[in-house]
């Protein structure tokens, strides 16, 4: 090591003597650089099948003596009934705490704490997963014990239970921060009566039985609904003979499919003014946004970019905090829904006397974009930031091979990696105003705002929405 | 910020290495020191085109005095406004402007703190400035550097201000590190600091936003504000509203002048680079600043507490309990120490607060541990605590108490003891995945301890400690005398 860096040293002294010889040509100017050409293929991921219906996606890299593993079951959340809402919790919390196989809950904890493995569950509205990360030596014991997780799982009561306590604590909690506030209002605004605009109640909560979460993993966890993303350090013919001893004996049946809650567009808007003593307003506004099935979703990414997912680079930022000082953060984003819309959201918090102000210059951009095509220069910048930087989301090994398995799983075209970037190129500025067209239309936005309402409730009325107010005791 | 100081901490554990993880360091880093005193430490990973660069100036919070207080973060905030090349359409035209806003704005602030001021002078002033301002604007490239950056793939481009330390941190393709090079030695040897009024104005909202309104975060303020009595460390890194306010373009560019130097600086290129070529580019674009002066060691020190302190916060959120005891910092032994106490008490579903606090007695929703608020001077064990309705932060506090004291009584179990070992083995695995992650700890270990090999070094120092040390230390420290309770609840809570 020593007489390698050393070299490197010696090496690094010489090419510096002979670069000061030149320095009267060193730039200055970004403008004056040259860079040379970035070599980058996707890489490839390995993608089979098991007999029994298990879909495998492996990558091997074995620079450090770890793996990871993702186990996702194809069902997920979004059909629990309106009365039992706080399942997906319950659900994840017990999976993960609640031991399996042969060992209790005490004994799982114990067991993977002093492997140092890191597991955890979770249930979304999708699908359900485990994910766990393991020195490459545990392999073996940590998919004994995923084995054991899909198919054993023993959901003790009394993890049932302190998972239940927990989350009723977090409810008594839910208003102690206006940006949880603020997000539970305009969810419920957005998706009235559906699964993504629910939260749990105290009732919901205690409607859930362990018998609800056995018949989950009862009618849902199956081989041929189950996808395994696998990468790090591993030996291929061993890890094949250790899936073989975990799952090869578990056989096919039939998964019901999931018929998903149709979603209703809301097509008035509201403003909703939650009231906390607090110096600062924490403003969110927000609509239904689109599917990973929208042609206009390269668009958007654009939009969004420039309202205000750009960071600085984006107008909200440069309008609202740069220019203005009225805020720290602002912000947007279209959260592409899988199979149902998600949401689009704008927000800022600024303090109380700036509410109007800030709320209005976010309504100009949006409109502005509606109404105005945005610069060249705008587009430009917006599409070379998301093509040049395409290449970060292959920095982790374990983010290639998931997503993967993602895409396939929501059934994304074949060639949506590949064909990404040129996708993103060839938006212009006439879809970007087509899109916002679409996505921006204020008399149907539902704003949420949680702060001292005393220095600006009476302004509300001038954006001609109805004004709420909502008790949060 | 706040967070990155509970993070260090974190980290020293994540470090505590096999010798497997301390050859994998070892062999992976290539250092070294230019005449200016700067020092670059580089790690080659190949795998993807991508690149990580940190820059880190051994400057933080505590180098401020009662007059300046903030002024490290917004510095940092200004150093985002370009140079005299970068930012401006024509910088010769924008200077007098410049000139001109900074002498009105430092008049206005004196008048403002007059209790006699005129009222129509301020609203004068107020006037001019914002014409000035306005005036200003036309020679202002916006936000150049995000700019830049975002067109050529950049990510992650922030900086962050600790009470020790200030970083800047992008992460580029690796065909454009000469960007970075070329961006970051101009904001080091030529930055204009524009637009200051109107950035402390954001400042605030930043501390309306984090502090002012998000409980956790004010509970924690509230903590370590009183657990220090002298050192800067009880003060805030963002400073109170009436220092954001006073700030100068004179106080922050004095700042600047007096530790934004190459003696202070490190720098962690991790990633497709090749260390020779990155050494030799590094020299290139820095190699020409001026060394600089050593930031000094902060002259205060904390006295020891001679008794208990409590304190209620009173803030519209269910009740919340945090206690920290002080404590020396590395590479003090007994910090070794706590850093073990950390992992027994306070890591993972089977330490001895969850199983206790959360799964027995259901007395909390969660309970963590961590050390705070910095990692250069001696520092805190704290313990942050959720209590579960209907228990109290009494109740909990004297559970809490009950599991320190078995520390002090009893001497923890071997198994527990390999338990936790293999925890600090394999999250320095993990520590080491990421470009970002890896750069983050060169840096930091390099400017807090005068040597990344810090790291490398902590396995053996931790292999050292033994069951009696953890007894001695939980003595030692744990005792009412040296502690501070803060309780955050609403003024109508019992």
């Amino acid at each position: 090591m020593m007489i390698f860096s050393r070299s490197l040293l010696l090496a690094a002294f010489v090419t510096i003597t002979i670069l000061a010889g030149c320095s009267a040509t060193q730039p200055t100017h970004p403008d004056q650089l040259e860079y040379p050409a970035l070599n980058f293929q996707l890489p490839e991921v390995e993608t089979l099948t098991l007999a029994n219906g298990i879909r495998l996606y492996l990558k091997e890299d074995s620079e450090l003596p770890l793996v990871q593993i993702t186990a996702m079951v194809g069902s997920g959340a979004m059909t629990t009934p309106a009365d039992k809402i706080g399942l997906a919790g319950l659900f994840g919390s017990t999976w993960r705490t609640g031991g399996a196989g042969d060992r209790t809950p005490e004994e799982l904890d114990e067991y993977l704490d002093f492997l140092a493995a890191d597991l955890s569950a979770s249930l979304g509205p999708y699908t359900a997963k485990l994910n766990i990360s393991l020195r490459s030596e545990d392999l073996q014991n940590g998919l004994a014990v995923l084995g054991d997780l899909l198919r054993r799982p023993m959901f003790a009561e009394k993890r049932l239970e302190l998972a239940r306590l927990q989350a009723q604590e977090h409810l008594r909690r839910q208003n102690d921060s206006p940006g949880s506030i603020s997000r539970r209002l305009l969810m419920a605004a957005l998706y009235p009566n559906h699964y993504l605009g629910y939260s749990p109640t105290p009732e919901t909560l205690a409607a859930i039985t362990r018998q609800d979460l056995v018949d989950f993993q009862q009618t849902y966890f199956a081989p041929n609904n189950l996808w395994i993303a696998v990468s790090g350090d591993f030996d291929r013919a061993n890890l094949m003979t250790l899936l073989n001893d975990s799952f090869g004996d578990w056989s096919q049946r039939e998964v019901p499919e999931q018929h998903l809650p149709t979603i209703a567009r809301s097509e008035s808007g509201a403003i909703q003014v939650a009231a906390k003593d607090l110096p600062q307003t924490t403003i969110v506004i927000g609509d239904l946004g689109l599917t990973k099935d929208h042609p206009d979703q390269y668009a958007v990414r654009i939009l969004n970019y420039i309202l205000g997912g750009g960071g600085f680079n984006s107008r909200m930022m440069r309008e609202i905090r740069s220019n203005r000082g009225l805020a720290y953060s602002a912000y947007s984003y279209f959260q592409v829904g899988r199979r149902l819309p998600g949401p689009f959201i704008a927000g800022t918090e600024t303090k109380n006397v700036s509410v109007v102000p800030a709320i209005s210059l976010t309504r100009e951009i949006m409109v502005d974009l509606r109404n105005n095509r945005v610069t060249d220069e705008e587009v430009q910048l917006a599409k070379e930031s998301q093509i040049n930087s395409f290449v970060f989301g292959f920095e982790n090994t374990h983010s290639v091979v998931s997503r993967q398995m993602s895409l396939a799983f929501f059934d994304y075209p074949k060639d949506y990696l590949a064909g990404y970037r040129d996708r993103i190129a060839a938006v212009t500025a006439v879809d970007v105003q087509r899109a916002a067209r679409e996505f921006i239309d204020l008399s149907r936005q539902q704003i949420v705002l949680v702060g001292d309402p005393e220095e600006f409730s009476q302004e509300l009325s001038a954006f001609g929405l109805p004004v709420v107010d909502v008790d949060l005791d | 910020m706040k967070q990155l100081c509970v993070w260090l901490t974190l980290l020293l554990f994540c470090f505590a290495g096999t010798a497997f993880g301390n050859s994998v360091l070892e062999e992976k880093v290539v250092e070294h020191q230019f005449a200016n005193g700067m020092k670059l430490l580089v790690v080659e990973r190949h795998d993807t085109p991508i690149v990580s660069a940190y820059i880190t100036i051994g400057v933080g919070s505590v180098h401020e005095t009662s007059e300046t207080r903030g002024v490290a973060h917004l510095l940092e905030h200004m150093l985002f406004k370009g140079t005299k090349t970068l930012g401006t359409t024509d910088y010769q035209k924008e200077q007098p402007i410049l000139a001109e806003i900074e002498k009105v704005g430092s008049k206005l602030d004196a008048l403002r703190l007059q209790t006699d001021a005129d009222p129509a002078q301020v609203t004068a002033l107020v006037k001019e400035l914002k014409e000035l301002q306005s005036e200003h604007k036309q020679y202002v490239v916006k936000d150049v550097f995000s700019n830049i950056y975002s067109e050529n793939g950049g990510v992650g481009y922030n900086a962050f201000t600790s009470k020790d330390l200030t970083t800047y941190l992008i992460s580029l393709p690796s065909n454009k590190l000469e960007l970075w090079a070329l961006i970051e030695s101009d904001r080091m040897r030529d930055p204009v600091l524009r637009e200051v009024y109107t950035e402390r104005d954001v400042i605030r909202e930043e501390r309306r936003r984090s502090y002012d309104t998000n409980p956790r975060r004010r509970h924690y303020e509230s903590l370590v504000n009183n657990a220090f009595s002298v050192h800067p460390y009880r003060n805030p890194i963002i400073g109170w509203h009436s220092d954001i306010a006073n700030l100068s373009p004179q106080k922050t560019r004095e700042f600047l002048q007096k530790y934004y130097a190459p003696v202070n600086t490190v720098i962690a290129l991790v990633g497709d680079v090749k260390a020779a070529e990155a050494i030799a580019l590094v020299g290139r674009y820095f190699g020409d600043l001026e060394p600089g002066v050593p930031a000094p060691n902060v002259a205060a020190a904390e006295p020891e507490q001679n008794g208990e302190k409590r304190v209620i916060d009173i803030f519209d959120a269910e009740p919340r309990l945090a206690i920290a005891y002080h404590k020396p910092t590395m590479p003090h032994k007994d910090d070794y120490v706590f850093d073990l106490i950390d992992q027994v008490l306070g890591s993972g579903r089977t330490s001895r607060f969850y199983r206790s606090l959360v799964e027995e007695q259901k007395l909390a929703t969660s309970v963590s541990v961590y050390g705070a608020p910095g990692s250069r001077y001696p520092n805190l064990f704290v313990i942050d605590a959720i209590p579960r309705h209907p228990h109290t932060t009494e109740e909990l506090e004297a559970a809490i108490y009950v599991e320190l004291d078995k520390l002090k009584k009893e001497l923890v179990d071997e198994v527990e003891l390999t338990k936790v070992r293999n925890r600090l083995v394999t999250d320095q695995l993990r520590q080491l995945r990421s470009n970002s992650g890896l750069a983050r700890l060169l840096t930091s270990y390099q400017s807090l301890s005068g040597n990344w090999r810090y790291l490398v070094n902590y396995t053996e120092e931790i292999g050292k400690i033994s069951v009696e040390d953890i007894k001695e230390v939980a003595n030692n420290y744990f005792k009412p005398s040296n502690r501070t309770v803060v309780v955050l609840k609403r003024e109508d809570a019992l």
